[in-house]
């Protein structure tokens, strides 16, 4: 029975994750467009039927999967098939650590909305995050190819760089909900700071949110942060590669994002947590307060959820859409001068501050 | 010269001329370009358009630059504001009734009076009144054709034939206004020259129509060659068209133009030679071919070289190369004909060595000779001898043969060429044209065409005159002397005297070493 | 760290403007959804094949060959247009008309247009206003090469 549940909430998970997934790229084409006073893709139709291009992403993927799958001669085959899987696979993954909610209880048996608990849950996902590094790297290798050599030793760089101030700026946060399992961490932003605010990380960790923020949209290399893909001048690491395997990459990239979002929100910003909503209601700090039953909660919960992941995902995109890319060096100071030191500060800040309230 | 020394100033340049010597040769011997028409330096000046007007310190009027002889301490301006204003209004009075055809004129680009517009008129026209109408298409040889409205009366045309051709087929007729050029009671101009009215003539009043709209003048590469249809070995310009990139069969030769050489050609060139150009491009074989079973096989170099020089060797080895056999030709250039001499002649010791040449023409005693060839005379320097082509001692005891050239089909008739022939196992052609010879051969090689290949001529008279190509070689084809190089060097025979010979001027100063004719 | 501050502010001023974009342009989008009609647009973007913007006077679209009277083209077959053709795209050849007045027509007039670049020296260097750029035809794209190829038969039309 627990397999059942476990594989059902797999299949849950997975079908959000690349639903998600797919629409972020219509929602990337449509916000980029609104953002420049264009229209976006709206051409594609089924049987004349248009509905804002929604079918983009299939036509996307159509054309994808129908083009050829193109090894490039005096490349290694292996490594150049199994670099974008790898990508992949390590994004994919970090799903599983991420709560969609409370606990919520079925026929007598407890279900968590989450597929894998681990009391490392946050180590994990970022051990998965930094472990995606290899299918750059592999890429930027096996294709045989100087750019996507560049691209990729780029790439390897800046993740390295980046996941130093990632890690260093959560140990603060660490230390405020002292746990690393992500559900305890949701569930301790659930009370109230000075009565009425809501005792999010990013009320008790703004510093932290700051650098985990920058440091995240470094590892998802995107612009400003996309100098291993760099289109404009070295295309990247995965120059050599096209249709699905391209893809792949693509999603990954996507899925990153949505990976980023989700840590976001878990993190700093409740989880499923919704302002002043207690198990059985909410209750206003002003002094209202409204019952409700307990799957109604529960809905709240996933819902908000999900609108805080959707908020933080087209933030990202808002951000895509704005900046110009880094140059190498600024990167390099960024990371390395102020993300790094600056974390560093937050951690002895933080310890601090908790040292004097105990 | 500097006994009968005349000291000029023209223009602030000092000058010394001989006596008699006229301002606008002059100025020429200065440096100095006077407008003129109607004058030609190879007839007397006639002084009939009056653009060559010059200023002439302490003469109240201005005088002709062409007709005017020097004297001693003449001081001439030939820009200054007088004489431009002259010039000006010598132009606007030819332009009053010349009409505005130079869209549609053959001449426009080289036109003189275009020239001259741009450097000096650039006038509105001031003439309100219609422009006289005149015939424009009036047949006056066979390939010429004159325009009435576009003729300035320069007289060129009709000095020509009365001083050069001495057969005077065109006169000035009527007067004033009405006069014009014309032939007498339409017995039209009829002699070997008439091609050079068209180079005459300043303007476009008279055209040839193997020219006529075909171009125009900007569009063509002017080379300079020498013409190999007879022995004389006149000096022309070879006008060549680069062609259109995406237009096939649009690179080709437009007419072919006289090249001044007095000792050779004076200034003019023959019909024979100006229109006989189109043989040339015609018919031109490209690929290399070898008729294996019968079955043609498109070859490259170096393959068939080697081919052929493996026929060739264990003769060459064993000294036995009495079944060896060449027909050479004499539209080969002095290079091709030493290398031809020293590869077959010396090297192989070959006896049986023959020529086919066109067959002669009559000659007109002018330019044209009747030698059809260009360079009979150099075979001869070498110590070639000119056998003609017995077909029985060519085929008799004969297992390969190499003919250089296509003219062995013209000399000879098809069905006894091919009864000889097929007694001999190897055939070889090298040549640049098409000629029926390819039927009875078993490896055809493609020449390039005389025009196409750089080397020197030696005419009849001996003058020994360079000359380099005109257009790229077709399709496949090499030059003659190229080939020979090379197979040569597939023979490994005195190699490192071949390989020394990369281009045709290296193997003409080799020439000089050896044959002293060609120091 | 100061400077590093001030940049920081100008990145959020720079997210704020396109952010701004974003709600505004929104705004008349979700309008214009519920068939409220505005001034102002959402987008600038005019959908090309159904809409279609006038095209200026001057505006350089496929070449014509102009006509005479009695229907034969106006060319003389000058070859300036081949000759100013910075894409060497033209090729003419010529015949002779028996009119003395016209006495050259062009036998072929080839504009290949896969080549054009629409630079219109052509237009300006016909001496007999033959060829002209006001077709308003712009719709050129074509499957196969050949059909690029525009003849005198194409061009008179
Ligand atoms: S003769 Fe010269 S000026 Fe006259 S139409 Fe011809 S090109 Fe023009
Ligand atoms: S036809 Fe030419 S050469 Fe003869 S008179 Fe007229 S302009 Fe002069
Ligand atoms: S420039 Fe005009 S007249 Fe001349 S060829 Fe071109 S279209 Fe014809
Ligand atoms: S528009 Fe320009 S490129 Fe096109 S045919 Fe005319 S001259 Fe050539
Ligand atoms: S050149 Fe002197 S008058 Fe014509």
């Amino acid at each position: 029975m627990d397999i059942v549940i476990v594989l059902i909430k797999i299949v849950l998970a997975l079908v959000w994750f690349l639903v998600l997934t797919l629409y972020l790229t219509w929602l990337e084409r449509k916000e980029s467009a609104v953002i420049q006073d264009r229209v976006g893709a709206n051409r594609a139709s089924i049987f004349g039927i248009r509905i804002l291009g929604l079918f983009q992403p299939f036509a996307d993927a159509i054309k994808m999967i129908f083009k050829e799958d193109f090894v490039p001669a005096f490349s290694k085959k292996f490594l150049h098939t199994l670099a974008p899987f790898l990508s992949f696979f390590f994004v994919a993954i970090c799903i599983t650590a991420m709560p969609f909610g409370n606990d919520i209880m079925v026929g007598g048996r407890t279900i968590s909305l989450q597929i894998f608990d681990a009391n490392v849950g946050l180590l994990f996902v970022l051990a998965m995050l930094s472990l995606g590094i290899y299918g750059i790297l592999l890429s930027g290798w096996a294709s045989n190819n100087r750019y996507s050599l560049l691209g990729g030793i780029r790439g390897a760089a800046q993740l390295i760089s980046y996941e130093v101030a990632l890690g260093l700026s959560l140990v603060g946060l660490i230390m405020v909900f002292p746990s690393l399992k992500l559900s305890e961490i949701v569930q301790s932003q659930g009370g109230l700071l000075f009565g009425f605010l809501p005792k999010w990380g990013v009320f008790l960790q703004p510093l932290g949110f700051i650098i985990f923020l920058f440091a995240a949209l470094a590892e998802t290399k995107r612009v400003p942060f996309d100098l291993p893909e760099g289109e404009s001048e070295i295309i990247g690491f995965f120059t050599e590669y096209g249709g699905l395997k391209w893809g792949l990459f693509m999603m990954t990239d996507f899925m990153e994002i949505i990976i980023v979002s989700t840590l976001l929100t878990t993190l700093f910003f409740g989880g499923w947590q919704v302002p002043w909503l207690s198990a059985d209601g909410f209750q206003f700090p002003w002094g209202g307060q409204w019952q409700m039953a307990r799957w109604l909660v529960i809905i709240f919960q996933v819902l908000a959820f999900n609108i805080k992941v959707f908020f933080f995902c087209w933030l990202q995109i808002l951000i895509r859409w704005t900046y110009p890319r880094f140059r190498y060096d600024q990167l390099m100071d960024m990371g390395w001068k102020l993300l790094v030191p600056l974390s560093l500060v937050n951690i002895v800040g933080t310890g601090l501050l908790l040292m004097v309230i105990k | 010269m500097e006994s009968a020394g005349m000291k000029i100033v023209i223009d602030d340049r000092p000058v010394e001329v001989e006596e008699g010597t006229t301002i606008l040769q002059a100025a020429k011997q200065a440096g100095l370009h006077i407008p003129h028409l109607c004058f030609h330096p190879a007839f007397v000046p006639e002084g009939s358009c009056r653009i060559c007007l010059v200023e002439i310190e302490g003469l109240p009027k201005l005088e002709l630059a062409c007709a005017t002889a020097v004297r001693d301490g003449m001081k001439i301006s030939t820009q200054s504001p007088r004489v431009r204003e002259a010039r000006r209004g010598v132009l606007e009075f030819l332009m009053a009734d010349h009409p505005l055809d130079c869209p549609i004129c053959d001449k426009a680009g080289e036109c003189k009076l275009q020239d001259y517009y741009q450097e000096y008129g650039l006038f509105e026209g001031a003439f309100k009144e219609a422009k006289e109408k005149r015939d424009k298409i009036i047949k006056i040889a066979e390939k010429l054709i004159l325009d009435r409205e576009r003729c300035i009366l320069c007289t060129r045309c009709v000095r020509f034939l009365s001083e050069i051709t001495k057969t005077q087929e065109l006169g000035v007729f009527r007067r004033g206004i009405h006069s014009e050029i014309s032939t007498y009671e339409d017995a039209p101009v009829q002699n070997n020259y008439s091609g050079n009215l068209v180079d005459l003539c300043p303007v476009g009043a008279i055209t040839d129509t193997e020219f006529r709209f075909k171009t125009r003048t900007w569009f063509l590469a002017q080379s300079e060659s020498i013409c190999p249809l007879c022995s004389r070995g006149c000096n022309i310009y070879v006008d060549y068209h680069p062609g259109f990139t995406r237009i096939p069969g649009t690179a080709k030769i437009y007419r072919i133009r006289a090249r001044e050489n007095l000792e050779v050609n004076g200034r003019w060139i023959c019909d024979f030679g100006r229109y006989g150009f189109p043989s040339l491009e015609k018919d031109r074989g490209d690929k290399i071919l070898w008729k294996k079973e019968g079955r043609d096989t498109i070859m490259s170099w170096e393959k068939i070289l080697s081919l052929l020089a493996e026929k060739l060797r264990p003769r060459h080895r064993t000294k036995n190369t009495s079944n060896i056999a060449v027909v050479a030709n004499t539209w080969m250039t002095n290079e091709e004909l030493f290398l031809f001499k020293k590869i077959f002649k010396d090297d192989l010791g070959l006896k049986k060595i023959f020529f086919a040449d066109p067959r002669p023409g009559s000659g007109d005693g002018f330019l044209l000779q009747a030698e059809r060839t260009p360079n009979a005379r150099a075979a001869k320097e070498m110590g070639l001898e000119l056998n003609p082509v017995n077909l029985d001692d060519l085929s008799k005891n004969t297992d390969v043969l190499i003919i250089f050239g296509p003219f062995l089909a013209d000399l000879h008739d098809p069905s006894s060429l091919k009864n000889d022939l097929d007694k001999i196992r190897t055939k070889v052609l090298v040549s640049s044209h098409r000629s029926g010879l390819e039927s009875y051969v078993d490896f055809i090689l493609p020449a390039s065409g005389i025009l196409e290949k750089t080397g020197s001529l030696t005419n009849r008279d001996g003058l020994v005159q360079k000359f380099s190509a005109v257009c790229p070689p077709c399709g496949d084809s090499r030059p003659e002397w190229s080939v020979l190089i090379e197979l040569a060097k597939e023979l490994r025979i005195n190699a490192g005297y071949y390989s020394r010979l990369t281009q045709p001027e290296v193997i003409l100063k080799e020439m000089g070493k050896e044959i002293a004719f060609f120091r | 760290m100061i400077r590093s501050l001030g940049y920081f502010w100008e990145l959020i001023k720079g997210s704020l403007i396109t952010a701004r974009h974003f709600v505004v342009n929104m705004w008349f989008h979700t309008l214009k959804l519920f068939g409220i009609k505005t001034k102002r647009r959402g987008a600038v973007t005019i959908q090309y094949p159904e809409q279609k913007k006038a095209l200026a006077s001057r505006h350089r679209s496929l070449q014509r060959l102009l006509k005479r009277q009695d229907l034969k083209p106006r060319c003389v077959s000058c070859m300036l247009c081949v000759t100013v053709c910075p894409s060497e795209c033209i090729y003419v050849e010529a015949a002779e008309d028996p009119d003395p007045d016209i006495q050259k027509y062009p036998s072929t007039f080839i504009i290949d247009l896969s080549r054009c670049c629409f630079c219109g020296f052509c237009v300006e260097a016909c001496p007999e206003d033959a060829i002209r750029m006001d077709t308003g035809k712009i719709d050129l794209a074509q499957s196969t090469r050949q059909d690029l190829i525009y003849d005198l038969d194409k061009l008179l039309k």
